[in-house]
């Protein structure tokens, strides 16, 4: 037996002993794709460069922390912006050319609200520059603009002493805009994350022109951002009688507010300021009217704003100009407003308006307001040789230099939309150019902005600025036509429930609820990630080669393996990879 | 244990004493009572296997293919047609290396049909890569049944146990069943040399390139010259156990015979009885029985001829336009040897009978004549019909 | 349609390095089948492309085993490999067989037949790519109405429907039968798993398996054409229980035209031809509503 055990039979059959894996098949392409993030629209048009498609990614996942520390890499007031941002982003939004824009801004208050402990995203690692180090720089006003401005500067390593006039931070946002659109709690949560960041913020401390002569040595940078301190007067007979619409806003978010109830009350602007002051005055118990120059679609207020407005009673006068106050015996006051008509359109795109010669309306009012806009105080006009970037200016011959911020820029700067998102991107591309300036030199500041904006600009990115991913993208912006068509399945967008304008004029309650977990989820996974790769993993599911790899979070395309076929890039939804020539 | 067993019978005795796990098979006459037998035991649970009824030999040797890629003992049957209709499955077999038995009853092929006896099914499929044993009677039948387990497992091909229709499928005789105590001695379990396992995966049966087809031919070809070592090794440990050898041929009464009479199957038991009256009557005349046909035992062959002068060979078979397939192969074996001039004679095709007298008329032809004739000669053939 | 992460670690049981021409769909195909169908699977695959691509000795480019087997013997050799799988108390190993449309709808249909009459235990795939593709794309009973193949040339183009296998399995009363497509990995995976778990009787499984190279079309649209299919109702995906409860998972409304047009097998198609299509595509459509209304899966 044990013979033919150990026979020896020839055995040389077909059968695999290695995998195909020793076959670099790549030989074959001549053609490869490549992973190439782009940019999408509404991360261009957000004035504080919000990383939106990464965010909207995160929240489809459920990972809310990590989707607001995405927020706070670029915007510390998510509460803040979540429920008053103009939101520009969805304006822009690819998806609505399909079936509506991406409920970007409600789901920022969301993510504000679910991770509401999140805090400021550490730089350890990033790559941060590190020439804050050491440097004190006093920022001059703790409204939207200072206090981004001191949250990334300190986040670059900056110590930042912030001086603010008035008993609280938060300046405009806390004392311009009423509770019903900024309940104070969501903005005290947003500050509190900036000063939790080591910021000495001093309130109550007034500073005038002669801070800079006499304290400005003691720091190595100012950064002035004192916004529009002084509003503008009305210059018509009897103007005295018209009170400033923004003290009346900060008079009623401190519970001083005069009742109004049954009183008629007139605001006389077009600005979100106007709008802010008349709906206030209704939740007063006032009946409340705006009267405007123009025609209601050449006012800057934002189109919801005022459609709320008038949905809650308020009452528009356009193409009425006042021409004269006076105080009648009972006590009221007479309001002669000229009928205008319109003699053209600007270069702004907005009417303009002239007199029609027809006899002057007489109106009765109990209170007037004027929202007619501010201005800032010569104290801090800009020095002609400042260095002006997109939404701020650096006096780089200063001594020390001096970073002068958003609304008070924007004067003297392109025109911008005058909205806290700017005021915020103007705080931050501040913080940028003086860490350029302290860690590359006065020559490289601009350069060093430029880099980090996105797409074409003018909003600037952190996370570009120091190098990360963001900063490695294309700016070329993903167009709607740039997309996968078959991918594009209609869904519905959402926002929280509204309180029907009865109710809403009841009070301050916040207009809209916020959105529910589902809804969250739901809104953000309708967002195509244009540009950005949000691991939807077609390219690797479909690879006919297994040539992408993944790892580490990242995929690439194997090139030993990679035949060119294209699939990869014609079934990326988003636009995130294009086929090239093989580098050889 | 001595029982009466029919042909079929003990075929499938054999595979339920050597376990087979899978029985795959399509039914054709005469082969049916082999898979009959072996589907009731499946079901009455004395073959612990599956018995898988396929719609065709073709799928049949396919499944058994299967089977035994997933390394279980595995046997089929079939015939003629059948056989015919599996002929690219059988390469498949032989190639991937599966110790497959089959046994195959040899049945003419049509049209006409016919149901009856004739080697032409299984000689035509000589070149597949199987090796073939052709049965003398029931005994034989069983006995190479367990050895072409034992065989096909050593040397990785797979075997044919070849049997006439009718004069040994369905003819009943005394067979020495033996005990599966004994069988499993002889018999060891299944150990596959490669088998379809997900713990180690590999691909069987793939692509071979040109430059590696050739090897993997020669390694068929040197199984095969195993084989025909390892025969007479396995008829030894199963003489050892059981008592019986059948060898690779067997010669009756050759020693110093003249003439001999060579063939394959059950004629041979009728040539014995022509050769005893012969011999009884002083010719010298022998047998030569050819049990194994591929791999050839040339060289057992020409051993046992020994002196004689004249071999005839009896085919019943036909290569059209060649002859007698065993007379062409035995002369290529005597090719460049001392030894008989071979008389080639097709006999009994379609199942007609082969008897003393016709064996008879063999001899005598072939002893009258002093040279072979260079054809075939046809015996018993009604000239008369073919010449309208 | 996923519009969100995938990002975890998966096995893949495809190397790559294997032969398949760039864009393969039948590639497609088998990756995702077997991502579903994880390590305990063995594969039975005939003469086809599969059987090139699978590799050539010595390589493999299937991290699982693979069985070859004659052209006609899938059906067959996947019932042996199971009988013997199962004899050896390996019952939870799959056994897949993977046969082209040429394997499936003529040369193995008998062993395919025959194996779901006898409610063998394995998931029979046919990945279709409408045609002999690995002999040089000569027509098969698959090659849909319309079609050029190297045999079907010229004005000779394909005048007979493409036989419905799909029907001819629901005839079986198979317990599972399924269309799937690569362009729809989710519905794909899901029905592999599912046919993986039903141990009751043959499971089929019809998976469109676009091929740029015998189609005519530029490689890169080969998940493109696949989804187009399903999309025109050319190839709705739909699966049925027991052959007689349906279920429709994934269909459309473009008209045919926009499948067809992309691809050169069918560029002589006139717009009479094309609205013949389409009325044959309405109608079956139809059927297929009307099975899934009287009979749906789940009642």
């Amino acid at each position: 037996m044990s013979g033919l055990r150990s026979a020896r039979v020839s055995l040389l059959l077909p059968r695999s002993h290695s995998l195909t894996d020793a076959n670099k098949t790549g030989s074959w392409s001549f053609i490869q794709p490549r992973y190439g993030d782009k940019t999408a629209p509404c991360g261009e048009a957000c004035p504080c460069a919000e990383d939106i498609p990464r965010l909207e990614s995160l929240a489809a996942r459920g990972l809310y922390a990590e989707a607001l520390r995405a927020v706070l890499e670029e915007n510390p007031f998510p509460a803040t912006c979540g429920r008053v941002c103009f939101h520009p982003c969805e304006a822009r939004c690819n998806r609505a050319e399909l079936d509506g824009a991406v409920a970007i801004n409600a789901l920022e208050r969301f993510l504000s609200d679910a991770a509401r402990d999140a805090e400021a995203p550490s730089l350890a690692g990033s790559g941060a520059s590190g020439s804050g180090a050491g440097k004190r720089v006093a920022v001059l006003g703790g409204g939207p603009a200072g206090l981004s401005a001191a949250y990334f500067l300190a986040r670059l390593g900056f110590s930042c002493e912030l001086l603010e006039a008035a008993p609280e931070l938060g300046g405009l946002l806390r004392y311009g805009i009423p509770a019903y659109r900024l309940p104070p709690e969501a903005l005290d949560r947003d500050i509190e994350r900036i000063t939790r960041l080591g910021i000495a913020a001093r309130t109550g401390a007034r500073v005038d022109a002669s801070f800079l002569a006499r304290e400005a040595a003691g720091y190595d940078a100012v950064v002035v951002a004192c916004g529009k301190s002084r509003p503008e007067r009305l210059a018509l007979p009897g103007a005295e009688l018209a009170g400033d619409a923004l003290a009346f806003l900060a008079a009623a978010r401190a519970d001083s507010a005069p009742s109004l109830a049954g009183k008629r009350v007139a605001v006389i602007g077009g600005g979100n300021g106007a709008v802010d002051a008349a709906r206030t005055a209704l939740r007063l118990g006032a009946s409340a009217t705006i009267l405007y120059r123009r025609r209601r679609e050449d006012m800057p207020a934002f189109a919801d704003e005022l459609r709320g407005a008038l949905d809650e009673g308020v009452s528009l006068r356009e193409l009425r100009a006042p021409a004269s106050l006076a105080r009648r015996g009972d006590g009221s006051i007479l309001l002669a407003a000229e009928p205008m008509r319109l003699a053209g359109i600007g270069p702004d795109g907005r009417g303009r308006v002239e007199r029609t010669g027809s006899p002057a309306e007489e109106l009765a009012f109990d209170a007037v307001y004027a929202a007619i806009g501010a201005a800032p105080d010569e104290a801090w006009a800009i020095p002609a040789s400042s260095l002006k970037l997109g939404r701020c200016a650096i006096d780089l011959a200063g001594s020390p230099p001096r970073a002068y911020l958003g609304d008070l820029a924007s004067a003297s700067l392109p025109a911008l939309a005058e909205s806290v998102a700017d005021a915020i991107g103007s705080g931050k591309e501040a913080a940028i150019a003086l860490d350029a300036l302290f860690s590359k030199g006065p020559g490289r500041v601009e350069a060093e902005v430029e880099r980090s904006r996105v797409g074409g600009g003018p909003s600037v990115s952190l996370g570009a600025y120091l190098g990360g991913e963001r900063g490695r993208r294309s700016r070329r912006v993903v167009a709607y036509a740039d997309l996968n068509p078959d991918y594009l399945e209609r869904r519905e967008r959402e926002l929280g429930p509204e309180l029907s304008p009865a109710e809403a004029a009841r009070g301050f309650a916040e207009l809209r609820a916020p959105l529910s977990p589902s809804s969250a989820i739901a809104q953000a996974e309708r967002c195509f990630s244009c540009g950005l790769c949000n691991d939807c993993d077609n390219c690797r599911t479909y690879c006919p080669e297994v040539a992408v790899r993944l790892s580490g979070g990242r995929r690439a395309v194997d090139t030993d393996y990679c035949k060119g076929c294209g699939i990869c890039v014609t079934e990326c939804p988003r636009s995130a990879m294009s086929m090239e020539e093989p580098v050889s | 244990m001595m029982r009466v067993l029919e042909g079929s019978q003990a075929v499938a005795e054999a595979a339920r004493l050597a376990r087979v796990k899978v029985v795959s098979a399509y039914p054709i006459t005469p082969q049916t009572h082999i898979v009959e037998e072996l589907a009731k035991f499946c079901s009455d649970g004395s073959l612990d296997g599956r018995f898988i009824c396929v719609e065709s030999e073709h799928s049949a040797m396919a499944s058994v293919i299967g089977a035994a890629s997933g390394g279980v003992r595995t046997f089929t049957a079939s015939s003629s047609h059948g056989l015919a209709l599996m002929h690219e499955m059988l390469h498949w077999a032989s190639a991937a290396r599966l110790p497959i038995v089959m046994a195959e009853v040899n049945r003419a092929l049509g049209p006409g049909w016919n149901l009856w006896m004739d080697q032409t099914d299984s000689l035509a499929q000589r070149d597949t890569g199987w090796i073939q044993l052709y049965c003398e009677d029931g005994q034989e039948a069983l006995d190479s049944t367990l050895q072409a387990y034992r065989l096909a497992e050593l040397v990785n091909l797979p075997v044919m146990v070849v049997l006439d229709a009718f004069f040994l499928s369905h003819t009943y005789e005394p067979v020495d069943e033996p005990s599966q105590e004994e069988v499993d001695r002889f018999l060891p379990p299944f150990e596959p040399k490669f088998r379809l396992d997900v713990a180690d995966p590999y691909v069987l049966g793939e692509v071979a390139p040109p430059y590696i087809y050739m090897e993997m031919r020669r390694s068929i070809q040197s199984a095969m010259e195993s084989a025909l070592c390892l025969l007479p090794e396995v008829e030894e440990e199963f003489a050892g156990i059981f008592g019986r050898r059948h060898g690779l041929v067997d010669a009756y009464r050759c020693e110093d015979a003249e003439i001999v009479l060579a063939m394959a199957g059950t004629a041979a038991s009728t040539a014995r009885i022509l050769v005893d009256e012969l011999r009884a009557a002083g010719r010298r005349v022998g047998l030569l029985r050819i049990r194994l046909f591929r791999p050839f035992p040339a060289q057992a062959i020409r051993a046992a001829l020994g002196p004689a002068r004249k071999l005839a060979v009896l085919d019943r078979n036909c290569s059209f336009g060649a002859g007698g397939i065993f007379a062409q192969e035995i002369r290529a074996a005597l090719c460049g040897h001392a030894g008989p001039a071979v008389y080639s004679y097709v006999a009994g095709l379609g199942g007609r009978d082969i008897t003393v007298e016709s064996l008879r008329g063999v001899y005598e032809a072939t002893r009258d004549r002093p040279e072979p004739p260079t054809e075939s000669v046809w015996v018993g053939l009604r000239e008369e019909i073919l010449c309208e | 349609m996923r519009m969100t992460e995938r990002a975890g670690e998966i096995r893949e049981y495809l190397s790559p390095g294997h032969v398949g021409c760039p864009g393969c769909g039948a590639t497609i195909a088998m990756k995702l089948a077997l991502r579903a169908l994880g390590e305990r699977t063995v594969v039975v695959t005939p003469a086809s492309c599969w059987a090139i691509m699978v590799g050539a000795y010595p390589q493999s480019s299937l991290k699982v085993p693979v069985l070859q087997t004659g052209f006609a013997t899938t059906g067959a050799a996947a019932s042996g490999l199971r009988a013997a799988l199962d004899l050896r108390g390996e019952r939870e190993t799959t056994v897949m067989g993977w046969a082209g449309d040429g394997g499936t709808f003529d040369i193995g249909f008998q062993a395919l037949s025959a194996a779901a009459e006898r409610g063998e235990d394995f998931i029979y795939v046919c990945y279709d790519n409408e045609a002999y593709m690995n002999t040089g794309v000569q027509r098969s009973s698959s090659t849909p109405w319309g079609a050029r193949t190297m045999t079907t040339p010229g004005d000779k183009w394909k005048r007979q429907q493409k036989k419905n296998i799909m029907e001819v399995m629901a005839a079986h009363r198979v317990p599972y039968a399924a269309t799937a497509s690569i362009a729809y990995p989710e519905d794909l995976e899901r029905k592999f798993r599912k046919a993986a778990s039903i141990r009751s009787g043959l499971r089929f499984i019809h998976l469109f398996s676009s091929c740029p190279t015998g189609w005519g079309f530029a490689p890169d649209k080969s998940v493109k054409v696949a989804r187009l299919a399903v999309r025109s109702r050319f190839f709705p995906l739909y699966e049925v229980e027991d052959g007689t409860r349906y279920a429709i998972n994934e269909s459309g409304e473009l008209p045919v035209a926009d499948y067809i047009g992309g691809q050169n097998r069918f560029k002589h198609l006139g717009s009479e031809e094309i609205a013949l299509i389409q009325a044959r595509v309405d109608e079956e459509w139809e059927r297929l509503k009307a099975k899934a209304a009287a009979s749906p899966i789940g009642q």
